[in-house]
């Protein structure tokens, strides 16, 4: 158990049934009364954040979770498997933990696998992914990429993302994994 | 770090305390540092030293030269509270401590926004204001939509808190202070926060205390000094009750205290920390622009 006097930023703890991580204390004592931590903490799975104020002397379970580097093998519908980076064990995340972040993922791609409790809960992926569009409407001349509208675009991995009405087929382009948008056109590969 | 523009900060805010209470009359007194018995409350620590402690508030020394017939008296030192760190709390602090027989708490909240203008005019900042004067129960109807006096443990802090003052506390950092805004007293505070000021009966009793807040900081804290020596016992009694039930070992109770209370003339006194009025007037983040620290490990 930790106390509060051990709260630290970035301390992972259990409230609930889900693991948090301290973002902020602060020591307080009001007037006449005992003193305590306020804290601030955020929400390991879904990113929600809380404040709780404990008073000294309160304490909280550490949370069963750890992190690992991995590496993205492949998808077999079911599961998406991956190899860890440092003992090469293979293991499968569920379809639901990846959500919309399955459809950025390319073979050998360096990820970030949480486990809460022994099982993995999420996986941080690449910041910025390039991807190859392979199917779009034909591109319309005249329009930039600061105009505005926009047209659907399906990717080598199956995700579909909005682009500018100029992208052509077999473009190479950039997202932004953490909103699935587009960022800028690459060079060739 | 040494911040020489915090320092001089800090000088002019204390040569102006200084002349403030020097010009209405006030007596500078010097008491001990190490004392037998440095604390009376049960939520304070205090360092210990030699065969006693360090004091947590001048307190108990100057209200025996109260009892010995002075009547306007303050006290700018360090005072020493362990197991309080953080951006506004240091184990080692300058606390004004100033008393004024005959007066009534509303004549201290004047004082205080008094001196406080002359502080900030001193340090070349403009005087806070206006001051609010809030009871507690007003502050909580305001800013929680709780009435104290209705409600009990588990509807203060949501079932958290089994003993009444630890759920009002703990409702009160949670609920009450962040609301705090500009200069504030919050005055009339629940019994059980009494310390050693007088309680006034009513449906509702309070005890008649102030605190005076700049913003969210707490910068002061006032009391309708307590003359009862039998109820100071009872008060001492259930301090080491907490303590020893906390695992603290209680304060042993200062003899030249219960000799000066039955003694006390009716007075107000009222403690102030130094280094937080000097970090707030300045909108400092913390307290250490003003403050020359020592670095533990």
């Amino acid at each position: 158990m930790y106390q509060t006097s051990e709260f630290r930023k970035g301390l992972k703890v259990e409230i609930d049934n889900a693991p948090w991580i301290i973002t902020d204390f602060q020591f307080v004592k009001p007037g006449k009364g005992q003193a305590f931590t306020r804290t601030r903490m955020k929400n390991m799975l879904n990113g929600s954040t809380l404040e709780r104020t404990y008073r000294t002397g309160e304490s909280l379970a550490p949370a069963d979770v750890e992190d690992g580097n991995f590496t993205y093998l492949f998808n077999d519908g079911e599961g998406w498997h991956f190899m860890n980076a440092e003992t090469f064990e293979q293991i499968e995340v569920p379809k639901e933990v990846l959500a919309e972040q399955a459809g950025f993922l390319l073979e050998e791609m360096p990820c970030k696998i949480l486990f809460y409790k022994g099982r993995p809960v999420q996986v941080e992926i690449p910041t910025f992914v390039e991807l190859m569009i392979t199917y779009c409407e034909p591109g319309s001349r005249g329009n930039t990429a600061t105009g505005g509208a926009m047209k659907s675009a399906t990717l080598s991995t199956g995700a579909e993302i909005m682009v500018p009405l100029f992208i052509e087929q077999d473009t190479w382009i950039k997202i932004d994994t953490r909103d699935g948008s587009y960022v800028e056109r690459v060079s060739k590969k | 770090m040494i911040d020489a523009h915090g320092l001089r900060l800090r000088a002019s805010a204390l040569s102006a305390i200084r002349r403030f209470l020097e010009g209405r009359g006030y007596l500078e007194v010097p008491t001990p540092v190490l004392v037998p018995s440095g604390a009376f409350e049960e939520h304070l620590h205090v360092v210990r030293a030699a065969d006693g402690a360090l004091r947590t508030s001048p307190e108990f020394a100057l209200k025996r030269a109260l009892a010995a017939g002075l009547g306007r008296i303050y006290e700018i030192g360090p005072c020493l509270r362990d197991r309080e760190s953080g951006p506004w709390h240091g184990r080692e602090f300058t606390m004004l401590e100033w008393y004024r027989v005959g007066a009534e708490p509303d004549d201290v909240m004047d004082e205080v926004e008094a001196l406080v203008a002359a502080v900030a005019t001193a340090m070349g900042l403009p005087p806070p204001g206006p001051w609010k004067r809030l009871t507690l129960r007003e502050a909580f109807l305001a800013h929680a939509g709780i009435d104290l006096a209705e409600t009990d443990a588990a509807g203060l802090s949501k079932g958290r808190d089994a003993d009444w003052d630890d759920a009002f506390i703990r409702a009160f950092v949670e609920d009450v202070e962040p609301h705090l805004s500009g200069p504030t007293f919050l005055l009339d505070w629940p019994v059980g926060q009494a310390a050693l000021s007088r309680v006034h009966d009513g449906p509702w009793p309070v005890a008649r205390r102030f605190e005076a807040f700049l913003g969210r900081v707490e910068l002061a804290n006032a009391f309708f000094e307590l003359n009862d020596p039998t109820a100071l016992l009872q008060r001492a009694a259930s301090s080491a009750a907490t303590r020893a039930a906390a695992g603290d070992a209680p304060h042993p109770v200062d003899r030249d205290l219960v000799r000066a209370t039955a003694a006390l003339p009716r007075t107000t006194g009222i403690a102030l920390g130094v280094d937080r009025l000097v970090a707030a007037l300045a909108g400092w983040p913390n307290l250490s622009p003003g403050r020359v620290e020592a670095t533990w490990n």
